[in-house]
């Protein structure tokens, strides 16, 4: 019956998907019962001689091949939505294509200010027969605004006047202690500057020590993710090291970067944020992983040095 | 061109750069089980093609070289890949985050792989040997590099012979025998992960698996 049992289990044995407690049952049976000892030699042998024909890598350029047709391709793909979703407002996804271009929330804000101090200068000025207001500007007018939208053209045949409407973008300064929740506001809008790497570092370099918020915790993370410059992701990094012990999120960002990151400088500092948590178990698969195969010599040691001061938990 | 739109793009490219690779990518997947796609998805969702892009970059190595063990075709693993992706995009809108994003593209994968397995076995093709993009014939061994072997012709040789009657008998194994136990030994998957991915319990995929081996234990004996 226990031979029986064991032949059951030798694969999963093998492959280590048994239990604990019948992996222990296991090893005791075997190391009483002959037959079975060879029969998991046997299989053990199996095992290797299947491993003499790996996985074939994909080479890079065949991934690359393959990457380039896929971007092609879903250039003219559209995704199937059922009957009523066409029908329905995606209101989380307007507001949050609002909320992440600023361009067109600062130019509807403008123009809705506009319009209103315009209605309220008309209404002071009592002037009810004032008719049309002159909407074409002197030509110097747009010099000082960047323009963000040319809203009509129109022509008169009479005068050869072109008339053109546009809507332009005012630049202005904002002066504020930093517990002012609109500057904090606009630092956070400024981690997502795309243009202006600069503007970036300043913004999270100021914003690092207010990583209790969780919405700062969370632009800090996004950083460390996504943003293309070192720099930035090393401030962030710093702005996470004290909640790596407590937040999975900035626990699980942190390991990403150690495992990710082409710069070898933000994983040196990753690795030595995840020091306190090594013992997690996410943690210590991807240390036991990098302890073997990372190029980099550095993380390759310290991947050791952490892995021998943890008890195994096997 | 939206915020998000260019940050995700950026990420696209850096993603690109940043990608890390090694044999035990299986390992590190299940390290970084927990990192949340839900984000990205969703945007996804919205037709946010840079952030499904984004996604994609995250497990389309590990795809490909699914695609391409099983397959031993280029051109066959091309084709699963383009297909599983497209797939993907445009039924986005229909994944409800009940499972991870890693097991729903791996079950249109692995679906599109058994297909084709299926197909093959009804021809009775040779697995022996790979199709490479130019459409010349590569013999599989070809590709591996066997360290042991070095300069030593003879051992060359015997290694080849062994992975040929490997490949041989594997192709023994029905289409669903081969891909648990692709995705068990040379994958690394968990039974209840591989269970998941094939819309099975993960009694049915360790019974699967028991199969698998039995049947290429018996067929490589007359080696030992």
């Amino acid at each position: 019956m226990k031979c029986e049992w064991m032949k059951e289990n030798l694969v999963l044995y093998m492959y280590d998907e048994l239990a604990d407690d019948a992996k222990f049952e296991f090893v005791h049976h075997v190391q009483h019962c002959l037959s079975c000892r060879q029969e998991l030699e046997a299989a053990q042998a199996f095992k290797e001689e299947m491993s003499a024909a790996p996985a074939a890598e994909v080479s890079p350029n065949f991934l690359a091949a393959n990457r380039m047709q896929l971007q092609e391709a879903l250039e003219h793909a559209e995704q199937s939505r059922s009957f009523w979703s066409k029908f329905i407002f995606d209101f989380a996804g307007w507001m949050q294509q609002i909320k992440l271009a600023p361009a067109l929330t600062a130019a509807l804000l403008i123009i809705g200010f506009a319009g209103g101090s315009l209605t309220t200068w008309r209404l002071a000025l009592g002037d009810t027969n004032a008719g049309p207001l002159p909407v074409a500007t002197s030509n110097t007018g747009s010099q000082d605004y960047n323009i963000a939208a040319i809203d009509s053209i129109s022509t008169n045949p009479d005068s050869n006047q072109i008339t053109i409407k546009y809507d332009t973008l005012h630049p202005q300064t904002i002066a504020g202690a930093a517990t002012d929740p609109r500057i904090q506001e606009l630092l956070l809008m400024a981690t997502r500057n795309n243009r202006n790497s600069d503007v970036r570092l300043d913004s999270i370099d100021l914003l690092k020590t207010k990583a209790q918020d969780n919405e700062v915790r969370d632009a800090l993370i996004s950083a460390l993710r996504y943003d293309r410059n070192p720099g930035v992701r090393l401030k962030a990094l710093d702005g996470l090291k004290g909640y790596v012990k407590d937040d999975i999120h900035v626990r699980d960002s942190v390991l990403e970067a150690l495992l990710h990151d082409a710069n070898p400088g933000v994983r040196s500092e990753a690795i030595s944020l995840l020091e306190p948590v090594k013992a997690d178990s996410s943690v210590h698969e991807a240390l036991e992983v990098l302890a073997q195969h990372d190029p980099n010599q550095y993380i390759k040691t310290q991947s050791k040095k952490y892995l021998a001061s943890t008890p195994h938990l096997d | 061109m939206p915020a998000e739109t260019a940050a995700l793009q950026a990420a696209v490219g850096a993603s690109g750069d940043r990608r890390y690779s090694h044999s035990s990518g299986a390992m590190v997947s299940q390290a970084l089980s927990r990192v949340n796609d839900s984000e990205l998805i969703r945007a996804a969702q919205r037709g946010d093609r840079a952030a499904f892009e984004v996604l994609v970059r995250q497990y389309d190595q590990a795809v490909l070289r699914l695609a391409l063990h099983l397959t031993g075709s280029e051109p066959d693993a091309r084709d699963i890949y383009q297909e599983a992706f497209l797939k993907a995009y445009r039924h986005i809108g229909n994944f409800r985050f009940e499972c991870s994003f890693y097991t729903w593209i791996y079950r249109i994968v692995t679906n599109l792989c058994l297909d084709h397995l299926r197909k093959r076995q009804t021809r009775k093709e040779d697995s022996g040997t790979v199709v490479d993009s130019n459409g010349h014939e590569v013999d599989l061994l070809d590709r591996v590099s066997d360290e042991r072997s070095g300069a030593n012709p003879e051992r060359d040789l015997m290694s080849r012979e062994l992975g040929a009657r490997i490949a041989a008998a594997l192709t023994r194994l029905t289409p669903r025998e081969r891909m648990v136990f692709e995705l068990k030994h040379y994958q690394g998957l968990r039974l209840r992960t591989i269970g998941e991915m094939l819309n099975t319990t993960e009694e049915t995929a360790k019974n699967t698996l028991f199969r698998a081996t039995q049947k290429l234990r018996s067929a490589l004996a007359p080696m030992r």
